[in-house]
């Protein structure tokens, strides 16, 4: 009875766990980690500025059409409109719009968003967009925008963003 | 005698056991922690601390390419301070004279290295452009066309994750 007590107790001691070499491994760890750990993920827009370049309209395929969206960029408010060589003139008129922002402190955004996504519905193979903001226009706001035209719910609207100033 | 008792009276001096349970859990969660922020990229970009870049939701890496810097008062090409910036605008870069100015110069010398190491293609005209996102468009607009000018049509704007 005594002898099968004492082997009971032998089997309930607490087992100590060596941890000095998972210390020695955190140890080593950590400073290669600190090393290449990066704080602010810097991420890139590719957007480029209009050049002159000879037209290949003849040559590529007329699959389906394709128009350019401009979104002029103003104090409060975006003017947005359309080109192209291959819908009327009429049609191309009737897409201009002028977003005002309802909220004084916020640019309309959203109002953009709705109106890019009815283009891209209505002319599915158009994908690229001319932003031309006014002098006074912050970057931030550049930026917002393009972010707007590029992506919506993961789906894209105009991924090629051209950046232009305004001419004349 | 009496003091070999007291000795023997006395209990047995037992090593202290270090309690590192509790270290062992600091280092896990800054383990955790800095691997979630491990960074495989191989360019490491330095800016200045005066910078505010711009949040977005872009998904795109940036390229080693040549890169262009502006602050609320300084600009800089690489890691070379090329002009100043005042009151939104740069001073040495004149709308009708661009060709004159250091930042055309200076990215003009980078083509002609470019053309002769045979960097074509988008990586070869392209710059990385780190911007201060409370710069308005008129600054920015005389750098992007000055640095289309002279050769760099193609940029990518360097913007936080959002």
């Amino acid at each position: 009875m005594k002898n099968r007590l004492s082997s009971r107790k032998r089997v309930c001691e607490e087992i100590d766990l060596d941890m000095v070499p998972i210390m020695n491994m955190f140890l080593v760890l950590i400073p290669f980690l600190l090393m290449s750990a990066s704080f602010f993920h810097l991420r890139a827009i590719n957007t480029s500025v209009p050049v002159l370049a000879q037209s290949t309209s003849l040559q590529e395929e007329k699959s389906d059409i394709k128009l350019t969206v401009i979104v002029e960029l103003g104090d409060k408010e975006i003017h947005l409109s359309a080109f192209s060589d291959e819908v009327d003139p009429s049609i191309i008129e009737g897409l201009d719009e002028r977003i005002a922002a309802d909220d004084p402190n916020d640019y309309p955004l959203n109002a953009l968003l709705t109106s890019l996504k009815t283009i891209k519905a209505r002319y599915p193979a158009s994908d690229t967009m001319i932003i031309i903001p006014e002098d006074n226009v912050i970057y931030d706001t550049i930026i917002r925008t393009m972010d707007v035209a590029r992506y919506s719910d993961e789906s894209g609207l105009f991924p090629n963003v051209v950046l232009s100033g305004k001419v004349g | 005698m009496a003091l070999g008792r007291t000795m023997r009276s006395r209990p047995r001096f037992i090593p202290p056991r270090l309690q590192i349970t509790s270290m062992m859990d600091m280092f896990t969660i800054i383990l955790i922690f800095l691997l979630f922020s491990f960074s495989n990229d191989i360019v490491t970009v330095k800016i200045n601390k005066d910078i505010q870049l711009p949040k977005s939701n872009a998904k795109a890496d940036y390229s080693d390419t040549l890169r262009l810097v502006v602050s609320q008062d300084r600009l800089w090409l690489g890691d070379e301070i090329v002009d100043r910036i005042e009151d939104g605008k740069i001073i040495g870069l004149s709308r009708d004279d661009v060709k004159e100015s250091d930042l055309y110069r200076k990215l003009s010398t980078y083509r002609e290295h470019f053309n002769q190491d045979g960097k074509k293609g988008k990586a070869g005209n392209q710059i990385l452009f780190l911007c201060d996102r409370r710069l308005s468009f008129q600054t920015i607009n005389s750098i992007i066309k000055t640095a289309s000018m002279a050769g760099f049509p193609n940029f990518q704007f360097g913007v936080l994750k959002q």
